[in-house]
């Protein structure tokens, strides 16, 4: 009997953890007890920005993380949050498609191994105030909390304000910040519109969180534990994307019964937004060289 | 990976907690042996690596960085003459209260809690301000400490607060609700704080030094523009805060700014007390820091052996009423709250815990407040307990002495969260005020 | 040796403080700046390493000062022999894990630069680099344990230890001058 703990960041009902709790279920009825998996939700055992090293040192087996979170350390990790490159769920089932295998080979290179990804709500912008032209975005104290997000505010003309995710509602309350961009979905978790009332659902892009494992412990274990694992791991992709699919919507429906004036961004805006993209698409290609040009390539066709 | 049953390796730790803290081992070291042999009976993971992991993870902290700028601005005001002139204004208008000046730790918390988040910081401020003072006076020290090791975690419950934040997340209620929600019991904890001072001045008269000889009331006025200064300090960095030019955290850079500002306006900034301010401050965020860091790998260590998570399915094993289920999770709280700190508290037990409570019909705004009371229990129940630590290292005197002092206060939290149970109103009326349920 | 390792702890703790100034310049400058569009890029990330630097340059100082703080009541019962080899015991136990600690921490920094390991805010800063600071501030540590080792072992009464405080005044006069512990 061989027992794994499992870090995620997320609180236990995000759909994420909802969905590793049933994945654990499945590798535990698969093995028939043999490999037991322990979720450590809410960053309860290790906090996002560790949970990638504590697993490549083999301080836990397996671990979930937000691939976008490093993407400092390599452009792929950063492939799905680039502005308008993938605004459907479609399109990003097809560029996770097209960059599996270069994460993997890189996550390989690690000493890790992928087993399988799944994605948020797609990414819109919350505001104040009517936003019709990236025109009215200018001078909007804007939330800069990664690479994109400080682009884009630069690209606007919006003044970029660093502030911690744990302090957002307070600055949000007081005006330190008054816009950012997230999901309709982790805006409903933190309740944006006790201080927010515009959600512009531009469907910007769509993150993903990787859950990945120790190579060297995924050898320790015996063939047939290896398959029943990486059969749950399809089986929990398959699960997870359908799970955000259905919930996107209700999100959605959920701003609106609460009152935020959640719209669709006008034409102008669309359009002076999808420039930006391709500005920062870009930005993106220059920093992931030949790799990046082949992924991009592949999700073109 | 050995099997010898959770309740053996928690027997075995604890002996372990005792000889070795008992032994006069340093309080971060004992901590840290201890994940280490929690972690090397349960586990085959690398040891080293999580104690180096989570210890860097825990002291590169964005919200942390704002204890020891709220302790320098106590160091920077201790050294003018400010906080000595702060006691003589208030001096006149308490006389004639049983308990006299010892209310000053109560109020001055209170009023103090209003820009600190941290039940340390709050403690070490008004600690460095008052403590001295009374000591001074004459006051025993065993009610002015207890009083400060108490009032100190008020920091906690009058927002804006970083153990609130951390329930927020982690329940996915509004943080504005959550402080909202602790405003109303932060002032029922104040109350009891100095009710116990009346009561225990009036039963121990000899232990009060004798009331100054009585002033007209415009020597009285005159006194209190002393106070004004502080006050302007204090009311600056909540409005920084309130107005948006500054989140919680800077707020105590604001302190700080404001501080420095009085300590050169009153002429007492020189080369001489700016350096010694800076100095004792770092020491003293040093001291608590190395703590913290022990307890941050014991809290890891603690959930890699299940102990915490074990606990709290036993507790919903026994199928208890709303009021039972409060009070098993109160006695829960309090045993754990004496060995980890309270933030991870709260994140070790949520998974198991949060279910259970919204499937018993409790509001988990009104759990928030709940607690982040318990966590304030935590920080004065030995051995872990940082508001005791900080009155250690102050004082001279031992943790347990202070822990003993601090007994009657804690039994003051505790009747609180009796109260706020049967009238769960308290918390949930500002909430429901601001954000009425649709 | 004995100039050298005095100073080392002295101008360690130094450099914590000034990384307590550090991190007061920052938020500052973060939240003045914001009222007049100035930003700083992952202002939140340099505020933290402040922090993390602050927090353990200053150990050994703190430590050789007498204010990292311990239970002394079982200890202080004792006098004499007893009372040295108890003293021995606790520093050897301290010792020993703090080497351990220090250990895995320069490990854990040398790791971060063996693996490419990235800040993940606004600006890609290699996290070594923050990271020399909680290694060394451990290192410094260790040998300012060995240090009074040595002492203790030749017969030296140690340097962390004080008498409480006897007088209210004495007591005033010991806050003043930092921790009284
Ligand atoms: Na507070
Ligand atoms: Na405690």
């Amino acid at each position: 009997q061989t027992k794994w703990n499992l870090p995620a960041a997320y609180p236990a009902d995000n759909p994420h953890s909802e969905n590793l709790a049933l994945f654990a279920k499945d590798v535990a009825a698969a093995t028939g007890d043999k490999l037991q998996i322990t979720v450590h939700a809410n960053a309860s055992l290790f906090k996002a920005p560790d949970i990638k090293r504590a697993v490549q040192t083999g301080q836990v087996q397996i671990g979930e993380v937000l691939m976008s979170l490093h993407e400092n350390e390599d452009p792929i990790y950063g492939v799905d949050v680039v502005p308008f490159l993938a605004t459907s769920f479609a399109e990003s089932k097809k560029l996770w498609a097209a960059s599996r295998s270069a994460v993997e080979k890189k996550l390989a290179s690690q000493g890790m191994m992928l087993l399988f990804a799944v994605p948020w709500a797609p990414q819109g912008i919350y505001a104040k105030k009517d936003l019709n032209s990236v025109e009215d975005m200018k001078g909007l104290k804007w939330r800069a909390y990664n690479v994109g997000t400080a682009r884009i505010g630069e690209l606007v003309g919006a003044q970029s304000v660093t502030v911690q995710a744990a302090e957002l509602a307070q600055a949000l309350a007081t005006g330190v910040v008054n816009a950012f961009m997230t999901s309709a979905a982790t805006g409903y978790d933190s309740k944006a519109w006790e201080s927010v009332d515009h959600f512009y659902d531009t469907q910007a892009w769509i993150p993903k969180n990787m859950t990945f494992v120790n190579k060297a412990a995924f050898d320790a274990l015996d063939k047939p534990t290896q398959d029943a694992l990486l059969k749950a791991a399809a089986a929990a992709e398959t699960r997870g994307w359908k799970m955000w699919e259905d919930k996107s919507g209700w999100y959605l429906d959920q701003l609106k019964a609460k009152g935020m004036k959640v719209q669709a961004p006008s034409p102008q805006l669309q359009a002076g937004l999808k420039k930006i993209g391709e500005q920062l698409t870009a930005d993106w290609l220059k920093k992931a060289g030949a790799g990046g040009e082949a992924v991009i390539a592949a999700y073109k066709k | 990976m050995h099997d010898i049953g959770l309740v053996n390796l928690a027997l075995i730790l604890l002996g372990a907690l005792i000889l070795i803290l008992g032994s006069g081992v340093w309080i971060a070291v004992t901590l840290g042996l201890i994940g280490f042999i929690a972690m090397w009976l349960t586990t085959s993971v690398p040891i080293g690596s999580v104690l180096a992991t989570t210890v860097w993870s825990a002291s590169a902290s964005w919200t942390l960085a704002a204890l020891p700028l709220f302790i320098w601005m106590g160091e920077i005001l201790f050294r003018t003459r400010l906080s000595e002139e702060m006691f003589r204004g208030l001096s006149p208008w308490l006389q004639w209260l049983p308990g006299r000046l010892v209310h000053v730790n109560v109020v001055g918390c209170g009023i103090f809690a209003a820009v600190s988040g941290s039940s340390a910081a709050t403690c070490a401020t008004i600690g460095k301000i008052a403590l001295p003072e009374l000591e001074k006076r004459g006051y025993d020290p065993g009610i002015s400490l207890g009083s400060l090791a108490g009032s100190g975690t008020l920091g906690l419950l009058i927002p804006p607060s970083i153990p609130m934040v951390v329930y927020a997340v982690t329940a996915n209620v509004s943080v504005l609700q959550v402080f909202l929600g602790g405003f109303l019991p932060g002032l029922l904890v104040m109350a009891l704080y100095s009710g116990y001072i009346i009561l225990w001045s009036m039963l121990n008269p000899s232990k009060i030094p004798p009331r100054d000889p009585p002033m007209s009331f415009r020597r009285k006025l005159a006194e209190s523009t002393k106070l004004i200064p502080c006050l302007l300090l204090i009311l600056a960095v909540f409005l920084a805060l309130v107005f948006g030019f500054a989140t919680a955290t800077e707020c105590a850079a604001w302190g700080v700014a404001g501080a420095l500002l009085l300590a050169w306006w009153s002429g007492t900034l020189n080369r001489k007390t700016f350096f010694e301010s800076v100095m004792s401050a770092t020491r003293l965020t040093c001291m608590i820091m190395f703590i913290l860091a022990g307890a941050a790998y014991t809290t890891a260590a603690m959930a890699y052996t299940g102990i915490p998570a074990a606990l709290a399915e036993w507790v919903k094993g026994q199928h208890l009423t709303p009021s039972m289920l409060a009070l098993y999770l109160s006695i829960m709280y309090i045993i754990l709250g004496c060995l980890i700190d309270g933030i991870s508290m709260i994140v070790l037990t949520a998974v198991v815990v949060l279910p259970m409570v919204q499937q018993a019909g409790l509001d988990l705004i009104w759990f928030g407040v709940y607690l982040v009371i318990h966590v304030e229990m935590a920080q004065i129940t030995p051995p872990v307990g940082f508001n005791l630590f900080v009155l250690q290292n102050m004082s001279g005197r031992d943790t347990l002495t202070v822990a003993k002092a601090a007994f009657p206060f804690f039994i003051l939290l505790l009747a609180a969260v009796f109260i706020i149970t049967e009238f769960p109103q308290i918390v949930l009326l500002l909430p429901q005020l601001a954000f009425p349920p649709s | 040796m004995r100039v050298f390792l005095d100073r080392l702890y002295l101008f360690s703790g130094y450099a914590a403080g000034a990384f307590l100034i550090l991190i007061f310049g920052i938020m500052m400058f973060m939240s003045v700046g914001r009222q007049f569009g100035f930003n700083i890029p992952a202002g939140d990330d340099f505020a933290s390493w402040c922090m993390a630097a602050m927090a353990f340059l200053g150990l050994a100082h703190t430590f050789k000062k007498g204010e990292i703080i311990r239970v002394g009541l079982v200890v202080e019962q004792f006098t004499g022999r007893k009372r040295w080899a108890l003293e021995v015991l606790a520093l050897t136990i301290a010792t020993a894990f703090t080497l351990y600690f220090t250990w895995h921490a320069v490990t854990m920094t040398y790791d971060s630069w063996r693996f490419n390991d990235m800040a993940q805010g606004v600006l890609s800063v290699p996290l070594w680099i923050p990271q020399i600071g909680y290694a060394s501030g451990l290192l410094i540590l260790a040998i300012a344990l060995v240090d009074e080792m040595v002492d203790v072992l030749r017969g030296n009464k140690p340097t962390y230890e004080k008498e409480p405080p006897s007088s209210p005044d004495e007591f005033v006069e010991r806050v003043a001058s930092g921790g009284a512990g």
